[in-house]
């Protein structure tokens, strides 16, 4: 194998910075994907080579690096990004040099480009199954908290709409700028507190995410009873909060970690080996390892790294991921993905509650959810005594 | 959020443009927006009344023909996009000749695509809502230069003020059950008639 090429390819997540806890988990699951697909003998013979760079959390850095390695390392595929605001950096120049780009990250949506393949959900397959839950076992007043971006302020749009049509109430709206610190949520948290809402819808991401879930058990708030409600907060970012302070809350996400499934389980044993531990493996994470295999799969297939014909082999295509099968939207480019809910329970894992039967087409471009679509009621999961 | 944005998967679209790269990537677009979405080409004859909003390739076609068309299917005209492929003078003039509300230029790009639908409907709705509000004041102004003239026709044959001559075209018009505007055009023919007998 050494003697012929590797097929090489670029890689952008921040290993340092605001948003390196989540970046490195989507890293390792890119690394560890490129693993499992070198060891079964590469694609076509030759190994998957990755060439990484680190933008270290700065969102001028991803469009600059991207540059770079389309430019002066002649890669034509590109994997990375968690914010939007580093994917709108990213977006023109792969459109420009028509490289293709996996992001593996869950968005707002509305977008589109041929040159990018959506890996994470958008809020159709998530926002809408969380919103029946919440209104169902805790009740119709939700206040919102989020980091002050585009991803929060859209999907609050979203969730609002969806807990209007089903009879919810928004009683309070903040959002907090990326240098809030648990000092900085303390106010916050103790009138979420004095106002006892149902439960509490988060879109604070990164670091800002654990000093809210913390601020808000300093203030007495207890998850077990209004639970702080999230598409985005993980095993990473729970692990860090504690199981203390954890307890009760709840994500929506494609994937988490206790899945259990042959695929799941294979994923989590070799990411074990490599990296030393599950701690920090994600829905992201997850996201990540899944386009990497269906990209080399794509690669098999096609034989050459042109961008073009890859994306027309991407088109359609399936994996059986960790979350369960996932495809991608022929339509759209985004990616068909499972909806499960989970709770913390007092050990600091994530429970799943309920599930949807089958993956949700992802529609980027959905203004109005509607919340009694029957596709978007959630299942019951039987739990199993381990 | 603006009914424009709520509103925007209700909409019947037509895309008026060849099956080639940009028409294929128009549709595509639409599709993903979630629009009800047609395609004709070459500019047909008419256009059928259900579509709210057409997009319309103007490159090299007969601004007439395009006038036509959009013109074709009676009522309010739709909302019009134009497609261009040369940003030159004289085919953004041909875009204001033919009255569209947006452009989008080609290749066309998926992004933009929303933002230009959104942006051609409020100026659409807009324009209509313009139009009604000034046929409505026109209409206004006429009427009131109307009972302005009966009333003065009142002062001058009954010695009477403004106030009352107003007094007497509203007494008239409840009592008759009718509108002011219709008692002061009685009042003007009557004076009219009036007077040609006295000159004759």
């Amino acid at each position: 194998m050494s003697i012929q090429e590797s097929w090489k390819i670029g890689v952008l997540f921040s290993t340092s910075g605001v948003t390196s806890i989540i970046e490195q988990s989507q890293l390792n699951g890119t690394l560890l994907a490129i693993d499992e697909i070198n060891a079964a003998g590469g694609v076509r013979g030759r190994s998957i080579e990755p060439i990484s760079y680190n933008p270290d959390s700065v969102v001028s850095c991803y469009g600059e690096m991207a540059e770079r390695l389309i430019v002066d390392d002649k890669i034509t595929a590109l994997f990375g990004c968690y914010m939007s605001s580093s994917r709108k950096e990213v977006l023109p120049v792969v459109e420009r040099r028509n490289a293709l780009f996996f992001y593996p990250t869950l968005y707002e949506g509305f977008e589109y480009s041929p040159n990018v393949i959506y890996g994470g959900a958008t809020p159709n397959q998530n926002s809408v199954p969380l919103a029946n839950y919440l209104m169902g076992a805790f009740g119709k007043r939700i206040f919102f908290v989020g980091s002050d971006y585009i991803y929060p302020r859209e999907s609050n749009r979203v969730m609002r709409n969806v807990l209007r049509q089903g009879g919810g109430e928004v009683i309070g709206e903040r959002y907090y700028g990326f240098d809030v610190d648990e000092e900085g949520f303390a106010e916050v948290a103790r009138e979420i507190v004095e106002m006892k809402p149902d439960a509490i819808f988060s879109t604070v991401v990164g670091q800002m995410c654990i000093d809210f879930y913390r601020a808000y058990h300093a203030a007495g708030g207890d998850g077990r009873i209004c639970p702080i409600a999230s598409l985005t907060t993980n095993e990473a970012e729970i692990a860090a909060i504690g199981p203390e302070a954890a307890v009760g809350h709840i994500t929506a996400a494609p994937y988490f970690r206790n899945i259990s499934s042959p695929a799941n389980r294979k994923f989590l044993k070799a990411y074990n080996a490599k990296f030393g531990s599950v701690r920090d493996v994600t829905s992201c994470c997850e996201a990540a390892y899944s386009q990497m295999h269906l990209f080399a799969t794509a690669l098999e297939e096609v034989g050459e790294m042109d961008a073009d014909r890859l994306h027309e082999a991407l088109l359609g295509a399936t994996f059986d991921a960790p979350q369960g099968q996932i495809k991608i939207d022929p339509d759209n480019n985004h990616t068909y993905l499972q909806s499960r809910i989970a709770r913390v329970d007092e050990q600091g894992e994530f429970i799943i509650e309920n599930k949807l039967r089958r993956a949700i087409k992802p529609d980027p471009y959905l203004v109005y959810p509607k919340i009694h679509d029957w596709n978007f009621r959630t299942q019951k999961v039987k739990q199993f005594p381990v | 959020m603006s009914d424009f944005i709520q509103d925007l998967r209700d909409l019947n679209t037509l895309v008026v443009h060849q099956r080639d790269r940009s028409g294929d990537d128009l549709l595509q677009q639409v599709n993903r927006i979630g629009c009800n979405c047609e395609n004709a080409w070459p500019i047909p004859v008419t256009l059928q009344k259900k579509f709210d909003l057409v997009f319309i390739d103007v490159t090299d076609q007969p601004v007439d023909r395009i006038k036509s068309f959009l013109n074709s299917a009676g009522g309010e005209p739709p909302t019009v996009i134009a497609l261009i492929g040369y940003e030159n003078p004289s085919t953004l003039e041909s875009i204001f000749e033919i009255g569209a509300h947006a452009m989008l230029t080609k290749p066309v790009r998926a992004t933009g695509v929303l933002g230009s639908m959104l942006m051609a409907r409020r100026y659409w709705a807009e324009q209509l809502r313009f139009r009604k509000d000034l046929a409505k004041m026109r209409d206004r102004v006429v009427n009131l230069q109307k009972i302005n003239d009966a009333k003065f026709i009142l002062m001058r044959h009954h010695g009477i003020d403004d106030q009352e001559a107003y007094g007497v075209i509203r007494k008239q018009a409840m009592s008759k059950r009718t509108t002011t505007l219709e008692i002061a055009q009685s009042i003007i023919n009557a004076d009219g008639i009036l007077r040609n007998i006295g000159n004759s």
